[in-house]
């Protein structure tokens, strides 16, 4: 079980339904969804024709800096967004200051950056279509034209670690740090491991953002080719579930010991009990149909939280509105919780599916969701899916049982995460 | 959590490098200071400014259906997957271990991957379908035969494809991980597993890193940053870290792999341990996404981190295996770091890198880079820094030159720093040292 505390003290997050936690709550609970009509491309006579997309994108103001984007992409964007919200929240700013040489540059290096990354998109490559276009098949002219044709930047510019290289600037954070692309799953894992670096002293504070921009053309065929985007919607556990819907944007905390927030007096949200992890070994694209992977990453998430499925106030649940996600899932959650479900809830039919995202936005915005002691509802709800019956789930926003939430995630390769996190009193 | 801490021992190693598709060819190529450097193979490099690399040769179909156990597998992966999976075939016969229905559940997987992407060829049907004028036309894809319809494509590119293939194959069903920071992705996932094991996530954990960047568009990359050595007419000698005319890397391709175990469990079942994995170091440099401090800041928290992380102390170093690219820059910033940390005692520390021979293997490096380590303890032999006719002033330190050395290694450390800033730095310590210290704790 893990002893040493990790508090959050500051979150952020941009997606479809919103910039700040409190506006994707306002949304959630007004059963607003941003699903709606692509803009990226004219999708016109195309399977997928919908998205949460994130409008008015400005990328210039969301970073504030113009020079900038020259070296980074949209999801990049998205990510500094909402590391920056966080981080401001957190208050670092004004409390280092204030600090000494010697005391600052301490902070820097034991202050650490983990990001859960999509780890690049197809249209990164299109930088080179001009230039095979030109070259007609050519290799030799490809080799020749190359510096003529291509923006010499392009590298840089699809560094799929680009989020962490560009906070550890930004903000002058040195410590410990990781960038996970490991799909859907990205976002817990980059979370656990952060918890884990601060509960083993690595790191005193730490930065955690998980950022995807995957709304595109070429990216969105594949999906709807392999069987998984839906046409009409996200409807999670109802009977009307077909697929998913694509999202797009990021999450992020800032999280500390305990120590470390209370001598700087920071004001704690909230808290990161534990997590787990675990595959189901069948390849990229196949769903284990018992959820056996899901319950073990849930079990040794409340073990480690030192905690029994009868704490758990809320669950966020993966729900990708898939039907044999959505089915495994169930299973898996009536094999750790039995009969006795707390309130079972989804965030997706709202701003969709981030993929690498997924699960931290889904952390932030269920700690916003816990502290408000309400479990958003789910207005895609109709008649439950076949296997998704008795899931507890419900249209209308209800309490949480408890002050703890569990948050799910499942991505390509049978991965399966889960995070247990505790909201602070408001 | 129990009062011992977890120990973590290193019982199996695989490589396919550019200078050998085994560990033993490898080793051998690496004290021979062969270089697997040459002029492009693999497709048409003629017109680019940098035309030489360091390829994978011959790797024996044979080999790669072996370790993919089914033939339909192989549809999914990409060149660096069959590196990937070759390796790590060799690490698991070499451990004399694999997961089973009984332990599936505690071994996990963590891996550094290279960035995602399609093939030239496929991206070269995009263009071909969908964008004949060099601008692509969503709507062309729709009817698009080749690449935009094939849904393999889509599968050989996903970020964690290689690490999917790895769990199926093997049947590893605990903790997954891939990640990426570019250069140090395979030190850092080593570095990531060391602590699965420690916290108890998991008993074993199959690490290593797989890339391979050598394709007309990779190689455009790096050829773009002017990152790459342009000695065309010589190859084999166009990799020299440290030498005072360095003039940029030699882009590699490859995979190493790792089996790390509990360290007491693998005592318990009679395993070969080539070393204890001891320590982790990984700090952000913060600098400059490219650059790296002149003052050889980051690295230095590092290495230090690493060693404190190890329980070693500076005199304790015997090797260092050096990020040690070839760039004027790296080369310069990482001795920095060196003499920082190491002050006088720097010329006690034998330091040498292996990208002199290997080139360099991105997202594979560290964890290429870790196994030279594991080596380097295990035959008491350093390998050779090829290539070093002249030290650069700025880089005065005890460079493992001319042939390899032989010595006993207490405790080696290697380096991977990447593009973004990250950097990782992995302790290794000899197993009897390994045996000594805990005998000495536990008194």
């Amino acid at each position: 079980m893990n002893t040493r505390r990790v508090v959050i003290t500051g979150s952020g997050l941009i997606c479809g339904a919103g910039r700040n936690p409190a506006a994707v709550l306002e949304a959630l609970g007004s059963g607003q969804s941003a699903i709606g009509p692509i803009e990226a491309w004219d999708t016109s006579g195309w399977p997928v024709r919908i998205a949460a997309e994130v409008r008015d994108y400005n990328a210039g103001a969301l970073t504030g800096d113009r020079k900038l984007l020259k070296y980074i992409r949209r999801t990049d964007v998205f990510g500094l967004y909402a590391a920056d919200r966080a981080i401001e929240e957190a208050g670092f700013a004004s409390y280092r200051a204030a600090l000494d040489e010697a005391a600052a540059a301490t902070f820097a290096d034991s202050a650490g950056v983990f990001v859960g990354s999509g780890g690049g998109s197809f249209a990164n490559q299109y930088d080179f279509l001009p230039l095979i276009a030109a070259a007609g098949g050519n290799l030799e002219s490809f080799g020749r034209e190359l510096s003529a044709t291509v923006n010499p930047m392009w590298l840089l510019r699809s560094l799929p670690n680009n989020v962490l290289g560009h906070v550890g600037i930004r903000h002058g954070l040195k410590g410990p740090n990781a960038c996970v692309t490991h799909h859907s799953v990205s976002g817990l894992l980059a979370l656990a491991e952060a918890a884990a670096a601060l509960r083993a002293d690595e790191c005193t504070r730490a930065v955690v953002v998980a950022h995807d921009a995957s709304i595109e053309a070429q990216m969105a065929l594949y999906y709807h080719r392999a069987g998984l985007m839906s046409a009409q919607g996200l409807f999670a556990f109802d009977a009307r579930h077909d697929g998913s819907v694509m999202g797009e944007g990021a999450g992020a905390l800032v999280l500390e010991t305990e120590t470390a927030a209370r001598e700087r007096g920071a004001s704690v949200l909230g808290e990161v009990l534990g997590s787990g992890n675990a595959g189901d070994a069948l390849g990229l694209l196949p769903v284990r149909e018992d959820g056996d992977a899901l319950a073990r990453a849930i079990a040794s998430a409340l073990t480690n939280s030192g905690i029994g499925p009868g704490n758990i106030g809320m669950v966020i649940a993966h729900g990708n509105g898939t039907p044999n996600s959505d089915a495994s899932e169930a299973r898996a959650l009536r094999q750790v919780f039995g009969t006795d479900l707390p309130p079972v809830t989804g965030f997706k039919w709202s701003f969709g599916h981030l993929l690498a995202a997924a699960g931290m936005l889904e952390v932030v915005v269920a700690l916003a969701a816990l502290r408000a002691r309400i479990v958003p509802g789910m207005p895609t709800l109709g008649t439950a899916a076949p296997h998704c019956e008795g899931l507890n789930l419900s249209r209308e926003a209800r309490v949480p049982r408890s002050d703890l939430a569990l948050v799910l995630s499942r991505g390509f390769g049978g991965t399966n995460a889960a995070c247990v996190l505790r909201a602070a009193a408001p | 959590m129990s009062a011992a801490p977890r120990r973590v021992a290193i019982t199996g190693l695989g490589l396919v490098t550019p200078v050998g598709n085994d560990v033993a060819s490898t080793w051998q190529a690496l004290l021979a200071a062969r270089s697997g450097a040459a002029l492009i193979n693999s497709f048409d490099a003629s017109g680019f400014p940098v035309r030489i690399a360091a390829e994978v040769k011959g790797l024996d179909p044979a080999a790669v259906e072996r370790a993919f156990g089914e033939r339909k597998l192989l549809k999914m992966a990409n060149r660096a997957h069959r590196f990937a999976l070759v390796a790590a075939a060799q690490a698991l016969d070499d451990a004399g271990i694999r997961p089973t229905a009984a332990t599936a559940t505690r071994w996990g997987c963590v891996v550094g991957t290279g960035m995602m992407g399609v093939s030239y060829d496929e991206l070269s049907e995009v263009q071909r379908d969908a964008a004949s004028a060099g601008e692509l036309e969503p709507a062309r894809l729709l009817e698009a035969p080749g690449a935009p319809a094939d849904p393999l494509v889509f599968c050989r590119s996903t970020a964690n494809a290689g690490a999917a293939l790895l769990m199926r194959v093997f049947g590893i069903r605990g903790y997954s991980s891939s990640v990426h920071t570019a250069c140090a992705s395979g030190g850092q996932a080593v570095g990531t597993a060391l602590k699965l094991i420690r916290r108890g996530e998991a008993d074993c954990v199959l690490a290593g890193g797989f890339d391979s960047m050598i394709n007309p568009v990779g190689l455009s990359g790096f050829c773009l940053l002017n990152a790459v050595s342009p000695d065309n007419d010589s190859p084999t000698t166009a990799s020299r870290p440290f030498d005072a005319s360095r003039n940029g890397f030699v882009l590699g391709e490859g995979a190493g792999f790792l089996v790390l175990e509990e360290w007491s469990a693998a005592r318990q079942r009679g395993a070969h341990i080539y070393a204890e994995l001891a320590g982790d170091g990984n700090s952000l440099s913060s600098y400059r996404i490219t650059d790296s401090h002149p003052s050889g800041d980051g690295p230095i928290q590092a290495m230090r981190q690493a060693m404190r992380d190890a329980g070693a102390a500076l005199g304790d170093i015997d090797y260092l295996n050096a990020h040690g690219t070839s760039t004027p820059m790296n080369d310069r910033s990482e001795c920095a770091a060196i003499k920082a940390v190491f002050g006088e005692g720097r010329h006690r520390l034998a330091v040498s890198s292996t990208k002199s021979v290997m080139g360099h293997l991105i997202a594979a490096a560290g964890a290429v880079e870790a196994a030279v380590c594991a080596l380097s303890i295990h035959h008491g032999v350093l390998p050779v820094n090829a290539n070093l006719r002249e030290l650069d002033p700025d880089c005065d330190i005890d460079v493992v030159r001319d042939v390899p050395r032989k010595r006993r290694v207490r405790v080696a450390l290697s380096n991977s720093l990447g593009f973004g800033g990250s950097n990782s730095c992995l302790a290794f310590r000899h197993p009897d040292e390994a045996e000594a210290l805990a005998r000495w704790r536990a008194s």
